[in-house]
C-alpha cells in the first residue's frame, strides 16, 4: 500500500527509497500511533507527506528512451505514459487508481489499509477510471 | 455489487485488464536480493531494510492492537515449564533444570522461552519498562512492543529490544551472545554500544562490554579475529587480526567495518575506512581525518549511508534507554 501511495506522487525510479524512508519516519514516530486500528490510514498520511515533499524538491525530469523502441520498450513507453495519465488526475483519484491497477489490490483492500470508507474507494475508483478513459481515449 | 473495477469480480473489463498488465511491472515486487553476488549493497539492504522495517511495524502494530483490546498491565509473570505453571514476581528467580525448559509472556508485549540450564530474574515490570537479569543459559525473546520496553541485563552489557526476535546466551563466566532473527538489538555498556541487525550475532564479555557485529555467515577465523580486536585491545595479535577481518570482508560485512570505524586504534582507522569505503563510499562531509578523530558526526552520516536507517532513529533509542537505565 505505501509503494503505491507513493508512486502515485513520485517518479517510479525513486519509489523503494522513500518506501524505505516512510518505514524508518513510521518506526521513529510509532509513539504517536494512538489507536493501533488507525496504522492503514496514519502510514499513507506520512507516505503522501513524504511522496509530495520529495516531488516538490525535485527538478523535473523524464525518462529517456531510444528513438525506435523494441516491442517491449514500447510496452514500458505505454506504461509510463499511463502512470502519467493517472498521476495527472485529481489526487483522490490517483492514489486509489494506482493501487488498484498498479498494486493489483480490490476497492476492499484499498479502503482497509489507507482508512478510507469503502463508499469513497468506490467512488473514487469510478470517477478516477472514467477521467482516465478520456485521457487516454 | 461486484464489478471487475472493484473487486475484479463479475465480466472482465479488457481496457482495465490491458492497464493491469502494462502498470503491474511497476508493482511492489517484495524481491529480497539477500547477499546477491554482484549486487550492491546498497539494493539489497534497501530491499531487507523495508521488509524488515515493514516486519517490524507489523508486529509492533499488531501487538499494540491485541494489547489494548486485550490485555491490562499485569504485575507479575506467568510461568509455564514442563512441571507445571508458577507465578514470577518481581525480584524472583526463574531456574530450569538440565532437561527443563519454561516459557513466559513478558507482559502484553511479548514472549520469552527459556532452554534448560538457565538462571534468570524478573527486574522490574510496568509500562513501558520491563527488565530481566539473565544470569545464565539460554533464552529467546520475541517482541512486538514498540522499541526500547524490553531490556535484558547481563554480567556484561544491557540488551535492549529494538524489536523484535533474538536468542541471548550468557555462559559461567558471563561472557554473552546474541543472535538477531529479526530485527534489530542494541547491546549498551557504559559508553560502548553496538547495533545487531538481524542476521548477525555478537559477543559481549564483563568489563569489556560488546564486542562488534558480525554476520553469522562469516568464517570460524574472522569470528576469532573479531574476538581479538575487540577483547584483547593492545595485544600484539590485533594488527593481524584486523588485517584478516579486512581481507574477508565483503557487502554483507559493512555493518562489522562501520563498528570497526571507532573501535580500532586510531592508527589502524584508515585501513577500515580505505575497506569500507570500497563497499559504501564515504558521504559528502565525512573525511579522513574526521574518522581518524572519532568524530561521532561524520560515523552517523556514514552509517546513513549503509541504508539500515537514519541513526536519528538510533539514537533516540539510545536517549531513551539511557534515560530508562538510570
Amino acid at each position: 500500500m505505501v509503494h503505491g501511495v507513493v508512486l502515485a506522487r513520485t517518479s517510479h525510479t525513486d519509489v523503494d527509497d522513500l518506501v524505505q524512508d516512510v518505514f524508518v519516519t513510521a518506526l521513529e514516530r510509532l509513539k504517536d500511533l494512538r489507536e493501533p486500528a488507525a496504522f492503514g490510514g496514519w502510514i499513507a498520511t506520512i507516505a503522501r507527506h513524504r511522496a509530495t515533499d520529495h516531488t516538490r524538491r525535485q527538478p523535473l525530469t523524464e525518462e529517456l528512451v531510444n528513438d525506435v523502441p523494441s516491442p517491449k520498450q514500447g510496452d514500458r513507453l505505454e506504461a509510463l505514459a499511463i502512470l502519467d495519465a493517472i498521476k495527472s488526475l485529481p489526487e483522490a483519484y490517483n492514489e486509489t487508481l494506482v493501487l488498484r491497477l498498479v498494486e493489483g489490490m480490490t476497492g476492499a483492500e484499498i479502503a482497509e489499509r489507507t482508512g478510507l470508507t469503502p463508499s469513497s474507494v468506490r467512488v473514487n475508483l469510478h470517477r478516477g477510471m472514467k477521467l482516465l478513459r478520456e485521457k487516454l481515449a | 455489487m461486484s464489478d471487475y473495477l472493484w473487486d475484479k469480480g463479475g465480466d472482465p473489463d479488457p481496457e482495465i485488464e490491458r492497464l493491469e498488465r502494462l502498470l503491474g511491472q511497476f508493482a511492489w515486487s517484495g524481491d529480497v536480493r539477500l547477499q546477491a553476488d554482484g549486487d550492491r549493497a546498497s539494493n539489497a539492504g534497501r530491499y531487507v531494510g523495508i521488509l524488515l522495517l515493514a516486519a517490524c511495524l507489523a508486529l509492533v502494530v499488531g501487538g499494540l492492537t491485541l494489547a489494548f483490546r486485550f490485555h491490562p498491565a499485569v504485575p507479575s509473570w506467568q510461568v509455564t515449564t514442563t512441571a507445571g505453571q508458577s507465578s514470577l514476581p518481581v525480584g524472583g528467580v526463574l531456574e530450569t533444570g538440565a532437561r527443563e525448559q519454561a516459557s513466559f509472556n513478558v507482559a502484553d508485549i511479548g514472549t520469552v522461552r527459556v532452554e534448560p540450564n538457565t538462571r534468570l530474574r524478573l527486574l522490574d515490570t510496568r509500562a513501558g519498562n520491563h527488565r530481566l537479569e539473565l544470569l545464565r543459559g539460554t533464552m529467546h525473546a520475541t517482541i512486538w512492543a514498540p522499541p526500547n520496553q524490553f531490556f535484558v541485563e547481563t554480567p556484561s552489557t544491557l540488551a535492549v529490544d529494538l524489536g523484535c526476535a533474538y536468542t541471548l546466551t550468557v555462559d559461567d563466566e558471563g561472557t554473552g551472545l546474541v543472535s538477531v532473527l529479526v530485527g534489530w538489538v542494541g547491546f549498551k555498556w557504559r559508553d560502548r554500544e553496538s547495533f545487531i541487525p538481524a542476521g548477525s550475532a555478537c559477543a559481549t564479555r564483563p568489563r569489556i562490554g560488546p564486542g562488534t557485529p558480525y554476520n553469522e555467515r562469516v568464517s570460524p577465523q574472522y569470528r576469532e579475529a573479531l574476538s581479538t580486536i575487540d577483547f584483547t585491545p593492545g595485544s600484539p595479535g590485533v594488527s593481524g587480526a584486523l588485517t584478516l577481518v579486512l581481507g574477508e570482508s565483503t557487502e554483507r560485512d559493512e555493518v562489522t567495518l562501520w563498528h570497526l570505524l571507532s573501535r580500532v586504534p586510531a592508527s589502524d582507522r584508515d585501513r577500515v575506512f580505505d575497506r569500507l569505503a570500497m563497499l559504501v563510499a564515504p558521504p559528502a562531509g565525512v573525511t579522513r581525518d574526521g574518522i581518524r578523530g572519532g568524530d561521532r558526526k561524520m560515523l552517523d552520516l556514514w552509517w546513513d549511508a549503509l541504508g539500515l536507517g537514519s541513526t536519528s532513529l538510533w539514537r533516540t533509542w539510545s536517549r531513551q534507554w539511557t534515560d530508562n537505565s538510570k
